[in-house]
């Protein structure tokens, strides 16, 4: 029952003036860039699927896993959604699920919105996106090679979620960064282990079942370069 | 197992009496109402007591005219507690930390437990004003009102199909935890989370063919890539009243701190 979860979602009073506000436009920006990919590459009413799909994540996010000493850590999909929709429709999906935890949940505070997005969604699932899809371009790795990277990417998706928490908590004044840092850094890389394992089966599964579905990191070059569009590809 | 302890889908939709004046006032009003209450409680510094009491008589306020039960603001509010633990656990670690806020010669242990006591405040009002605004507006309301509020609208849109199709597929989720607890699942460590991968993917090709059929559904429904509004939003009096209530009691008293 003690489940502390991830202890990623920022209340309101966290985070200073500055860190907020400059959190906030990083979020704004790349949430600007995702719906610009969405209206120019998504046919517009295929938005319904986005949402659907932005469900997904938030049940998703469900799926907890013990950590140590009875506290439990769930799954993020940030990295998840990267390889399913593309970067940016990644991050306009995140963003929607970390909102609406905000506005019909209260997890997370409104004024730290923009902080959120960026731990949770914006900074791994461009992480994912770029290394991912230039693993892809370098050196098109095959099937286990590439799962294998979607471990790592994973994992560190979720590490580099938990080092901008603690910076941006640090830098507020809320919390001394180094004890912060070494706490939040070692109970999120048994997180992350939960988060790649959990990930690397999602992936290897879709791959198997609906290749087509899969953003980054196609196996045929038969199929063309891998385009954001196949998030509403095979209506 | 304590399944779906975070975000249980009871602590959503609207609470309190649906006929109360809180309930009717405009989206618009009360997310500039609700939200500048965060903000001011937010952007005041710590030991300016009088703002964080003034903001949460505000809050107070508002749940009483709304007819919002304490156990429902309890339920939905003590998601903050762990977050405010959290920070409590690293409070004598600030006395060597340093530089929270300057305050000179106090020494920096009393900095850290002020830092606390600050955070703690801030956050609970912050928490409890989005609790105030989930009892008293529905979720699509809320969208409706950002909409209005130049939000755009493929944003606005994704969370409103999101929205509809959570219920469903939290649900869902929960049935799928559900038979693999009862085929003896019970992971003790986070590498045996691999069942929970399978979990997902059944999860998103269940959600991802729902998502084509309910946008084949809509097609055929004369969908163009825009929602019909059913109820218009217009601000009325009591909108204007509620907002100018809440400013008129809270930024004098904010600006006055900033001067003491």
């Amino acid at each position: 029952m003690p489940d502390l979860l991830l202890a990623l979602h920022i209340p309101d009073g966290f985070l200073s003036g500055g860190i907020a506000l400059v959190t906030a436009i990083l979020a704004i920006a790349a949430v600007g860039w995702g719906l610009r990919v969405a209206d120019r590459d998504l046919d517009e009413a295929k938005v319904p699927l986005l949402g659907v799909l932005a469900a997904f994540i938030f049940a998703a996010q469900m799926l907890n896993f013990p950590v140590a000493g009875g506290t439990s850590g769930h799954f993020l999909g940030a990295t998840l959604a990267a390889v399913l929709l593309g970067p940016w429709l990644a991050c306009l999906v995140m963003t929607v699920v970390i909102a609406t935890q905000a506005f019909a949940f209260a997890d997370g505070g409104i004024t730290a919105l923009g902080a959120n997005v960026l731990n949770m969604g914006v900074l791994g699932a461009l992480l994912a996106g770029v290394a991912l899809g230039a693993a892809v371009k370098a050196f098109s790795p095959g099937r286990g090679a590439f799962l294998a990277l979607v471990a790592v990417v994973s994992w560190l998706a979720v590490m580099v979620g938990a080092a901008a928490t603690s910076v941006e908590l640090a830098l507020s004044g809320t919390v001394p960064l180094t004890s912060a840092l070494v706490a939040m850094l070692g109970v999120h890389a048994l997180i992350g282990i939960g988060e790649a394992v959990i990930t690397v089966g999602a992936v290897s599964a879709v791959l198997a079942a609906r290749p087509d579905l899969v953003a980054l990191g196609r196996f045929e070059p038969a199929s063309g370069t891998p385009d954001v569009a196949a998030a509403g590809g095979t209506a | 197992m304590g399944g779906l302890c975070n975000h249980s889908l009871e602590l959503t939709g609207l609470a309190g009496n649906p006929a109360s004046p809180v309930h009717r006032l405009d989206p618009r009003a009360k997310i500039v109402g609700l939200v500048s209450i965060t903000i001011v409680a937010v952007s005041t510094p710590p030991r300016h007591w009088p703002v964080y009491v003034a903001c949460a008589t505000a809050l107070a306020a508002v749940a009483m005219l709304g007819r919002v039960g304490v156990g429902d603001i309890w339920r939905r509010t003590r998601v903050v507690l762990p977050l405010i633990l959290f920070v409590a656990i690293f409070v004598p670690f600030l006395r060597t930390g340093g530089a929270v806020y300057d305050l000179g010669p106090i020494k920096v242990h009393e900095a850290g437990l002020l830092v606390l006591a600050a955070v703690a405040a801030k956050a609970t009002i912050g928490t409890l004003s989005a609790v105030l605004l989930g009892t008293t507006t529905t979720f699509p309301a809320v969208l409706h009102g950002l909409e209005a509020m130049r939000l755009p609208r493929t944003f606005v849109l994704i969370a409103a199909f999101m929205y509809r199709y959570l219920f469903v597929i939290v649900e869902e989720v929960a049935r799928m935890r559900q038979a693999l607890a009862s085929r003896g699942y019970r992971p003790r460590n986070a590498l045996q989370a691999g069942a929970l991968g399978r979990v997902a993917t059944a999860l998103f090709l269940r959600s991802y063919s729902r998502g084509e059929r309910v946008y084949l559904a809509m097609l055929s429904r004369g969908y163009r890539g825009a929602m019909p509004q059913a109820v218009p939003l217009s601000l009325g009096r009591a909108d204007i009243v509620f907002v100018a209530v809440v400013l008129a009691s809270l930024v004098p008293l904010r600006l006055l701190a900033e001067l003491a």
